[in-house]
């Protein structure tokens, strides 16, 4: 690592720094979603469309992986902590997207003569407030995680730990949504049935792709963190990331399935 | 000053490069393929319609797809990256004495993600149903149209990532980076002015991402948004699309305006009239004010009676901050001692295309007004003014400004006076003709062909004349940049005389790491202190 984050010296001449994961993940991106979905849904060709997503899914794996292996090496003595500035501007343009989808139901919603519309089954209470319990106690987990990284305690196997309880009820939640989905699905509630069930889904399934992707985050510092390597700036943002997917989830449970 | 990366051409460096001058450059070269196939498409179209009936193509479907990539390209492809991408990337570290952003491996990734939107944009035509939508993809015609809207809405998608992503790192950096003595009422316009441009982006970029994955739900899953028979109503993607894309102007205007600024108090030789007004007023009041703005491209889109005067009102009340940033302009010049050198002759040509751009969009934000005009040449002549033509000089302007920083080579002044002389001429008379023959004769925009209004032809060909006049300029300004990669003279290390960081304390071009030492910037330092 050189002293001066940017400049590197290799034999007294000044490098270009270079990774190759930029580039890569923007082709895995390319891979694992517009691709896929235009040989699905627009032309027909399923199969070529499930070969084009596992590549992508796999060079995503790959891409991130090597990404966050380079940033705890910090081979180019990137590392200043500035992404526990970045995230809370991360999760504010998060936040607008979930802004956009409420904004448009609640104009589907004014302008609807009578609400909930037909086709739409009795509202099911229970496994919602159990979604809401585990959400929201995966955040306190989290908070436990981040907690055992502070300078008194420098516990490791308790940030483990308490990461991996946060993982179980990440999951346990992202289960229930399928749960969920595929009982609805089966009493005839579909994705085109109505516009409450246009709301419902996009907005649940909007939700559960931050669910999956703040696992995805988690188990990018579980992976290091077993081998011994933890990034505390990392950790504090992807802890911020899941508060954040936590409080969102209230606007969303009391919107979409309690009003 | 110390030494040079003295090497060869990399290729792998540049590729996987992460430094923030190589990714700008990068951007650079992204946007200006975009402009120059989206002008390809312009170019098509302006010779379509210079006569009645079919010219230089009898499908009316294949003038659409030339519509619709003109406008997606210009806009998502070269515009915001050229200003956003390039120019805030290349000049941001180096305004604020930075070695580079705060996440240059993240900056890569805006890059990619925004060549990949690129490389969707390009499978229009490719594909055997290119989207027909124009660049606003408005609902029930981009449900049910045959073409690929999914490609459109992927294309917006990656772009906007994109946005996203470089907008966090560059605030990030400039909260972070800043060098020791380099306080907030010390920083450059343009760094302000990019600072605003990357809020804006932040705050409203979600939202056309948010109205374009609606289209893929209700095109592609049969959801039911803008489903009139099922309760849904096309007027919510107006709404949430024109929350981004009126802002977007205000994404393109601020990085411009704020290269107009850099370009005059270097070449007037003065300080920036009414710094604080500029910044806390123009700067931060066009950000404040631009969420209230969206409503007057919906004044014949079923909006309620009582929401169309208070629009009105929010809609004009904009042009306060940006009459602000105008006046700073004006008073910059103001005794100073000008010099009109290329970059200064596309400043001077901004304040007259702005003036115009400006002054005509008063008439839309009137919504009694409006109601006649829209869909009328008008309004592309109006939004060509502001955004294309304005927008293009600053950004033209900016590159003959940061050529030698760039490259170490001076251009020839001949052949860069040239080249504006000819823009600045075809533009206006594209445009301008173009805004005439909405006012005067009620010509309906997006037409491919006219026979109703066979009075307009001759106009139409002068229209298209002009337009070939911007071509050559264009001819012209390549040949300048390229004339002087080749075979221009070495440039002065600070040929402007400029006081601004970027000229004054790293060498040109800067090597890795920018600067040779740590900068720290003295009580007194000024970017525009012209008295010493």
């Amino acid at each position: 690592m050189s002293e001066h984050p940017g400049v590197g010296a290799v034999d007294g001449e000044l490098v270009w720094h270079t990774s190759v994961w930029p580039f890569l993940a923007s082709v895995g991106l390319l891979l694992v979603l517009p691709l896929p979905f235009m040989l699905h849904f627009v032309y027909g060709k399923s199969v070529l469309a499930a070969v084009v997503l596992a590549a992508g899914v796999v060079l995503i794996i790959l891409t991130a992986a090597g990404w966050v292996a380079d940033g705890l090496e910090d081979v180019h003595g990137y590392g200043a902590g500035h992404s526990v500035w970045a995230m809370p501007l991360f999760i504010m343009a998060e936040a607008l997207i979930f802004v956009g989808f409420l904004a448009g139901y609640w104009m589907l919603r004014f302008s609807a003569s009578s609400w909930p519309p037909a086709g739409t089954p009795a509202k099911e209470y229970a496994v919602p407030v159990f979604m809401t319990i585990l959400l929201v106690s995966s955040s306190v987990t989290t908070h436990l995680a981040e907690r055992e990284l502070e300078p008194e305690r420098e516990s490791r196997p308790g940030f483990i730990f308490w990461l991996c309880v946060t993982m179980i009820l990440g999951t346990v939640f992202m289960g229930l949504t399928v749960y969920e989905w595929s009982t609805l699905f089966h009493e005839g509630f579909n994705l085109g049935t109505n516009v409450y069930s246009t709301v419902f889904y996009s907005i649940t399934g909007l939700h559960a792709s931050h669910v999956f992707a703040g696992l995805g985050i988690f188990v990018c510092l579980l992976i290091p963190a077993l081998r011994g390597k933890v990034n505390i700036p990392f950790v504090k943002a992807a802890s911020m990331y899941w508060h954040f997917v936590d409080i969102v989830w209230l606007f969303v449970v009391t919107q979409v399935y309690f009003w | 000053m110390s030494t040079r990366a003295k090497r060869g051409f990399r290729l792998k460096e540049w590729i996987f490069t992460t430094d923030h001058k190589r990714v700008a450059v990068l951007y650079l070269a992204g946007s200006f393929t975009a402009f120059f196939l989206a002008g390809v498409m312009a170019m098509l179209m302006r010779t379509e319609l210079s006569s009645i009936g079919p010219t230089i193509t009898d499908n009316p479907a294949t003038y659409n797809t030339w519509l619709y990539f003109h406008g997606a390209a210009m806009i998502l492809g070269y515009l915001i990256p050229a200003l956003t991408g390039f120019f805030a990337n290349y000049y941001v570290p180096l305004m604020i004495g930075a070695k580079d952003v705060a996440f240059p491996r993240v900056n890569a990734l805006s890059f990619w993600l925004y060549f990949a939107g690129i490389v969707l944009a390009l499978l229009t035509f490719v594909v055997p149903d290119p989207p027909d939508i124009m660049w606003t993809g408005y609902p029930p015609y981009s449900i049910f149209s045959p073409g690929n809207t999914a490609l459109y809405s992927f294309t917006v998608l990656l772009m906007g990532f994109s946005s996203i992503a470089g907008g966090i790192n560059l605030l990030t950096t400039v909260i972070r980076m800043r060098a020791p003595g380099m306080t907030w009422n010390k920083l450059n316009i343009f760094v302000w002015c990019t600072m605003g441009a990357f809020v804006l982006q932040l705050l409203f970029v979600p939202f056309i991402g948010v109205a374009v994955i609606m289209l893929l739900l209700d095109k592609y899953l049969g959801m039911n948004f803008f489903n009139a028979a099922a309760g849904g109503s096309a007027v919510i993607y107006e709404n949430i699309f024109w929350f981004y894309s009126h802002p977007a102007v205000y994404v393109i205007l601020l990085p411009a305006i704020g290269l107009i600024y850099e370009i005059t108090a270097t070449f007037a030789r003065n300080r920036v009239f009414n710094y604080k007004g500029t910044v806390y007023g123009g700067i931060w009041g066009v950000v404040a004010l631009s969420g209230v703005v969206w409503g007057h491209h919906l004044y014949v889109s079923a909006m309620p009676a009582w929401l169309t005067p208070i629009i009105t009102f929010t809609t004009l009340l904009i042009s306060v901050p940006v009459g602000l940033l105008v006046i700073g302009l004006l008073g910059t010049l103001y005794r100073g001692s000008i010099e009109f050198k290329t970059p200064m002759l596309y400043a001077s040509g901004f304040f007259f295309l702005f003036l115009i751009g400006g002054l005509t969009g008063i008439p839309n934000a009137l919504s009694a007004i409006y109601s006649h005009i829209h869909g009328t040449y008008w309004i592309p002549g109006h939004f060509h003014y502001v955004m294309a033509i304005s927008a293009t000089t600053a950004v033209i302007g900016g590159v003959y400004y940061v050529f030698p920083k760039l490259t170490g080579k001076q251009y020839n002044e001949t052949l860069g006076k040239l080249g504006f002389v000819l823009f600045f001429i075809g533009a206006n008379i594209t445009f301008g003709l173009t805004m005439y023959m909405g006012a005067a004769y009620g010509m309906p925009r997006r037409y491919y062909d006219y026979a109703q209004f066979p009075e307009v032809e001759r106009l139409q060909y002068i229209t298209t004349l002009g337009s070939y006049i911007i071509l050559l300029a264009a001819i012209v300004i390549a040949v300048s940049w390229l004339h002087a990669l080749i075979a221009g003279k070495k440039s002065e290390e600070n040929p402007w005389g400029s006081r601004s960081l970027e000229w004054t304390h790293s060498v040109s071009p800067p090597p890795p790491g920018n600067f040779p030492e740590e900068v720290r910037l003295a009580d007194d330092w000024d970017p525009y202190d012209y008295t010493k």
